[in-house]
C-alpha cells in the first residue's frame, strides 16, 4: 500500500507554547511568519479564554497544511504548480508558481503563505526533506508538550495510527470534504475548534 | 560529536531559561551556529526544547550584540560611548576597583551576577556578592527553611507517584516549568484531578479540571480554611502528624517555646515533651513507647501547655468557611470541596510556585500550603531522595582558596548604596544581571542608587537597561562560545552536563572567566588566581563531592551524566520533624503559618487611590529580560501589554488596544492594554522582562516596592513582593 504521511495532534496536551511555530521558522529558514500557526480557541486574543470570568475556557489549536487527500488548493491552481506526491504530501512547485494566490482563497484552513519577496506561495511540506532522510517533521520533534504523533497513516504500526486507533480523533472542517492527513485528538471537553 | 557532511553536531545545554538546562544539539557549519534541536536523555522525560531555545541563532547573531568594550562619554544613561581596547577597559576597571577598595574597604565592591565565574573574583577580593534570589524567589526558601530545614522542599509536597490530585498554587507550570508540567500531565492522563488556584487564567489553568480564582495574596487564609474543614471533620492524618511533625510536642503557654525535659526537671535534657495518654503524664518523646496526645491543654511544671497541633487547630478555627470565603473571595462550597478532596484524593500533590511567594507575606502563604499538605498526610518522604540534586554541586569549587565573598540580600543593597547601611557599596559590577531592569522600585534604583555609585561595570551580550548606566561595558559571550560545566538546574533533573565551546567568541567578546582572570591579575591577586575553564571543570570533577561520584570528563563529553541520588532522612530542622510550628518565628508572631493581609491589597486604605492589584508574571516568550529583543519571539508577542478585565476597563472608559498608563506614587508604565477574560477583575498584569525602551513611558518595575520583610530577613533573605502592589490605570492622553 502506498504511504500516506500524516500527523495527529493531541489538543488536550497542546499547551500553546508556540514551539512548533519557531521550529518551522528555523527548519525552513523563514525570517518572517511560519507555516504552522497556533490558534487560541476561546477569547479575542492570543492566550485569552472565552466565556465570562471565572467561568472561562481556552485551548490551543495548531494549524498547518492538512496535506489533504482532495486538496482544494491543487484544483484551484491555474498553473498546476501544486501537486500531490505518492506519499500524500502536498507540495508547491515554487518554480511554476507565479504568485496568483488563487490557492489561498481555496484553502479552508488558511495555511498557504504568500511570500511577497519571491512572489510565490509557500507552505508546510510536512518536512518532506527530513522524511526522505528517515527523520520526522521538525515541529513534531520539537513539540514541547509531546502532543504530536507522526507516521504513515497506512501503517498500523506507526505511532500516529496507534493513537487514532486507541483514542477519539477528528478532522478539522470535515464538511470541506478535503480528507486531511492531519487529525486531532479533541480536548477533554471534546472540542477541536 | 558527530560529523555529517560539513555540518558538525555538538551536544550542549541551553543557557537561556533559568531553572532548566535542556540538552540541545548545536549544528555548526563553517564555524557558524546554524541550528539547534532537542537532545536525548537517558530518561526521556528530560528531552525538551522550547521556542526560546530554538531562537538561539537569533540570539547569537543578533545585530545588537555588544562587539567591543565601551567607555561612557556622556552622563550615565545618556547613551554616549567610545570604543576602547580590552587593555584599556581592563586597566581602567582594575585601577578604579583597586582605588575604591583601598579607600572604602573590600566590601565596597559588589557583584550582582548570573554568571558564576565572578564568585572566584569576589571571594578572592572578599567583596560583596549581591544574592539575586531576593528578587522574587526568596520567600519560598525562607518558608521551607522554617518548615523542612532545607530551602528547597518542593519535592516534599509534589508527590511523584500516582497522585490523585495535583493542586497548582500560583503555579503556571505549563509555561514556566516544563519538567514539572510533564509530571502533572502524566498524572492527569492517569486520571488525577488538576486544580489551578490563580488570579489569572493561565495556560496551566486552561488544562485544569477546576479553576479557582483567588484574591491575590490570600492563599494562607484559603489553606487555613481548608485545614479547618479537615479538623472539624477529624480527617487529618493523625499518624503522619504524630510521627513526622512537631504536632504532638507541648508548647509553653507563657513563652511559646517547646517544652523541654529540662523545664520539668532542671538540668535534664533538651528533649521535646509530649503528653502521654496512657500514663496521663508528660514524657520525653521517644519513637514508640509513648502514646502522645495530639490535642489538648495540659498543665506541666506550673505552666499551661498545648500541643503544637492544638495551636494549629485553634488558629484554623479562626477561619471557618464564611471567614475564609470572605477573605479569599472563593465560594465557601468550593473551599469545602477542595478540603474534602485533599483527603479523599490522596496522595495530593501541591505545586507551590512563584505566584504564591511574591506577595509581601509570601513565605506565610508557602508555609500554610505546606502545613495543609502535612496535616492531610500529603507529604512525600520517599520521593524526596530521588530528585533533590540541584544544589549538590560543591560551591567551594567556585571560590578562591578559603576566602568567601560577603553575601548581601538584594533588597539590603538599596540601603547600602543609598545610606551606607550597614556599609556602603561604592562599585557595582553587573555580570549578565540586568539589575536596572529587573529589581523593584525602578525609579529609586535609577534616580537614587545609580548616582550614589562611584563606578558601574556591566559585562553582558547586549546594551541592556543596566549597561546603559555603566561606566565601562564589556562584551561577553553567549553560552555557545565558552566551555563550562553545569549542575542540573531543575530540581527534578538528575543530570550534569558539559557546555562545550561550540563556536568561537564573536567580535571582540570574551568569556566572563577570562575577564575574571585578567582583572584578578591586574588587581594584584597571586599568580595562582587565574583559572581556565578547563581547570575549573577538572576542579569540580575532582572536588570529592558525592554529587561528582563516578563522573568523568570523558563521560560528560559523550553526554549528560546522572548524579548519584541524594537522600535526606527525615527533616533537617532543629526537631528533626516537619515544623509547622516554629520557635524561631515566635518573635515575629509567625510561629504558625498565620494569614496576614497583603501589604498593598485592595482592602488597604491606599486602595482608595490605587484600587488595582498589580502583578508581573513570567511567560513562555522570554526569560526575564533575555529574549525581549528577539525578532522571532516578537512576532508572537510584539510588545508589553497590560492585562485587564473587561469590567475594570469599562469602568475606566478603556477599550481593548488603547494606550493606558498604570501608575502609583512610585512610578508609571505606559503601554497598550489587552482587555480580556483571562484575568480576575481588580487585578492587572504586565509580563515582566520588557526593556525600558519597549514601554511608551516608564517600566513594569517602576510600580513595585522594595520593602523588606524582617521575618524573611531573619530566616534567609527578604523577597521582592512583585505581586503585592497597588496601581490605578487610566487611558493615556
Amino acid at each position: 500500500m502506498a504511504k500516506r504521511y500524516g500527523l495527529v495532534i493531541d489538543l488536550e496536551r497542546c499547551i500553546g507554547c508556540n514551539t512548533c511555530i519557531v521550529a518551522c521558522k528555523l527548519e525552513n529558514g523563514l525570517e518572517k511568519g511560519s507555516w504552522i500557526r497556533v490558534d487560541t480557541i476561546g477569547g479575542n486574543h492570543r492566550d485569552s479564554p472565552g466565556g465570562k470570568y471565572p467561568n472561562v475556557s481556552m485551548h490551543f489549536l495548531p494549524v498547518l497544511c492538512m496535506h489533504c487527500d482532495k486538496p482544494p488548493c491543487l484544483d484551484a491552481c491555474p498553473l498546476e504548480a501544486i501537486f500531490k506526491r505518492t506519499d500524500g504530501i502536498v507540495m508547491v512547485d515554487e518554480k511554476k508558481c507565479d504568485g496568483c494566490q488563487a490557492c489561498l482563497q481555496a484553502c479552508p484552513y488558511g495555511v498557504l503563505v504568500y511570500d511577497a519577496k519571491k512572489n510565490i506561495v509557500r507552505k508546510c511540506t510536512l518536512c518532506a526533506h527530513r522524511i526522505e532522510k528517515g527523520l520526522e517533521p521538525f515541529c513534531k520533534i520539537c513539540c514541547e508538550a509531546e502532543a504530536m504523533y507522526f507516521g504513515d497513516l497506512n501503517d498500523p504500526s506507526s505511532s500516529a495510527v496507534k493513537v487514532i486507533t486507541t483514542r477519539k480523533s477528528a478532522l478539522l472542517k470535515p464538511e470541506a470534504g478535503t480528507k486531511p492527513a492531519v487529525r486531532y485528538c479533541p480536548t477533554r471537553q471534546g472540542r477541536i475548534e | 560529536m558527530t560529523e555529517s557532511g560539513e555540518t558538525k553536531v555538538i551536544r550542549t545545554a541551553c543557557g537561556i531559561v533559568d531553572g532548566v538546562r535542556c540538552g540541545i544539539l548545536a549544528h555548526v557549519k563553517n564555524g557558524m551556529l546554524v541550528k539547534v534541536e532537542p537532545a536525548e536523555f537517558p530518561d526521556p522525560r528530560f528531552r525538551h526544547i522550547c521556542a526560546r531555545a530554538l531562537c538561539s541563532t537569533q540570539l547569537v547573531y543578533h545585530p545588537d550584540r555588544l562587539k567591543y568594550p565601551l567607555k561612557r562619554m556622556g552622563k550615565r544613561g545618556e547613551g554616549k560611548w567610545q570604543r576602547i581596547s580590552w587593555d584599556e577597559a581592563l586597566d581602567t576597571i582594575a585601577s578604579k576597583l583597586t582605588e575604591i577598595r583601598k579607600k572604602n574597604g573590600p566590601e565596597s565592591l559588589a557583584w550582582a551576577i548570573e554568571v558564576m565565574a565572578y564568585i572566584r573574583l569576589a571571594s578572592a577580593l572578599e567583596a560583596t556578592m549581591i544574592n539575586p534570589i531576593g528578587f522574587g524567589d526568596a520567600a519560598g526558601p525562607c518558608a521551607d527553611e522554617v518548615t523542612f530545614g532545607t530551602q528547597y522542599g518542593h519535592l516534599y509536597t509534589m508527590d511523584l507517584k500516582n497522585p490523585g490530585m495535583c493542586v497548582l498554587w500560583g503555579a503556571n507550570q505549563a509555561e514556566t516549568r516544563p519538567y514539572y508540567w510533564r509530571r502533572i500531565r502524566d498524572a492527569k492522563e492517569r486520571g488525577a484531578k488538576l486544580v489551578a488556584i490563580d488570579p489569572r487564567f493561565t495556560s496551566s489553568a486552561s488544562k485544569a479540571d477546576q479553576y479557582i480564582s483567588i484574591r491575590p495574596g490570600t492563599d494562607a487564609a484559603l489553606a487555613l480554611g481548608i485545614m479547618n474543614v479537615i479538623f472539624e471533620r477529624g480527617l487529618q492524618d493523625k499518624t503522619f502528624i504524630t510521627q513526622h511533625t512537631v504536632g504532638p510536642f507541648l508548647v509553653r503557654g507563657d513563652n511559646g517555646l517547646f517544652l523541654r525535659e529540662r523545664d520539668i526537671v532542671p538540668g535534664d535534657s533538651d528533649n521535646y515533651v509530649i503528653w502521654d495518654t496512657e500514663t496521663k503524664r508528660p514524657a520525653a518523646y521517644t519513637q514508640g513507647g509513648t502514646r502522645p496526645a495530639l490535642e489538648g491543654t495540659y498543665k506541666v511544671a506550673g505552666v499551661e501547655c498545648k500541643t503544637a497541633f492544638q495551636l494549629l487547630a485553634d488558629l484554623a478555627r479562626q477561619y471557618p468557611l464564611k471567614t475564609a470565603s470572605e477573605i479569599t473571595e472563593i465560594p465557601a462550597k468550593t473551599i469545602e470541596k477542595l478540603a474534602v478532596e485533599y483527603v479523599t484524593r490522596k496522595p495530593v500533590a501541591s505545586y507551590r510556585s512563584m505566584g504564591l511567594q511574591r506577595t509581601f507575606h509570601g513565605d506565610l502563604s508557602w508555609r500554610a500550603v505546606t502545613t495543609l499538605a502535612a496535616i492531610s498526610g500529603n507529604i512525600n518522604l520517599e520521593g524526596y531522595s530521588e530528585g533533590y540534586r540541584r544544589f549538590l554541586f560543591d560551591g567551594g569549587t567556585m571560590l578562591y582558596g578559603d576566602r568567601f565573598p560577603r553575601p548581601m540580600p538584594i533588597l539590603k543593597a538599596y540601603a547600602s548604596i543609598m545610606d551606607g547601611q550597614p556599609y556602603a557599596i561604592k562599585a557595582l559590577w553587573l555580570a549578565g544581571h540586568n539589575f536596572m531592569n529587573q529589581v523593584p522600585d525602578n525609579n529609586v534604583v535609577l534616580k537614587k542608587l545609580v548616582p550614589r555609585l562611584e563606578f558601574i561595570v556591566v559585562s553582558d551580550i547586549f546594551m541592556t537597561d543596566s549597561a546603559r548606566y555603566a561606566d565601562v561595558v564589556l562584551p561577553t559571550c553567549t553560552f555557545f562560545e565558552y566551555l563550562d560545566m553545569l549542575p542540573p538546574l531543575d530540581i527534578l533533573s538528575p543530570y550534569v552536563q558539559l557546555q562545550p565551546k561550540v563556536i568561537e567568541p564573536l567580535y571582540e567578546s570574551r568569556p566572563d572567566r577570562d575577564i575574571v582572570n585578567e582583572i584578578g591579575l591586574r588587581m594584584g591577586l597571586p599568580k595562582d588566581f587565574p583559572l581556565s575553564a578547563e581547570e575549573y571543570v577538572k576542579r569540580v570533577l575532582s572536588s570529592g563531592h558525592p554529587s561528582m561520584e563516578g563522573i568523568t570528563l570523558e563521560k560528560l563529553q559523550k553526554g549528560p551524566v546522572e548524579t548519584p541520588p541524594y537522600t535526606i532522612t527525615g527533616f533537617n530542622t532543629m526537631s528533626g520533624r516537619l515544623e509547622f510550628y516554629s520557635e524561631r518565628m515566635k518573635e515575629y508572631g509567625q510561629e504558625l503559618p498565620v494569614y496576614l493581609e497583603p501589604l498593598e491589597s485592595a482592602r488597604r486604605p491606599q486602595a482608595k487611590k490605587y484600587p488595582l492589584s498589580y502583578i508581573s508574571t513570567h511567560t513562555k516568550y522570554g526569560n526575564h529580560s533575555l529574549m525581549a529583543n528577539i525578532a522571532w519571539l516578537r512576532e508572537l508577542n510584539a510588545e508589553p501589554l497590560l492585562e485587564m478585565s473587561p469590567r475594570d476597563a469599562e469602568a475606566r472608559g478603556i477599550a481593548d488596544g488603547d494606550m493606558v498608563v498604570a501608575f502609583n506614587d512610585r512610578g508609571k508604565a505606559k503601554l497598550k492594554v489587552k482587555v480580556h477574560e483571562g484575568i480576575r477583575p481588580g487585578v492587572v498584569n504586565i509580563n515582566e522582562g520588557w526593556w525600558h525602551h519597549q514601554f511608551a513611558e516608564g517600566s513594569y518595575q517602576e510600580l513595585t516596592h522594595a520593602t523588606i520583610n524582617p521575618a524573611q530577613l531573619a530566616v534567609f533573605e527578604p523577597n521582592s513582593a512583585m505581586y503585592d502592589n497597588l496601581v490605578e490605570v487610566r487611558k493615556a492622553d
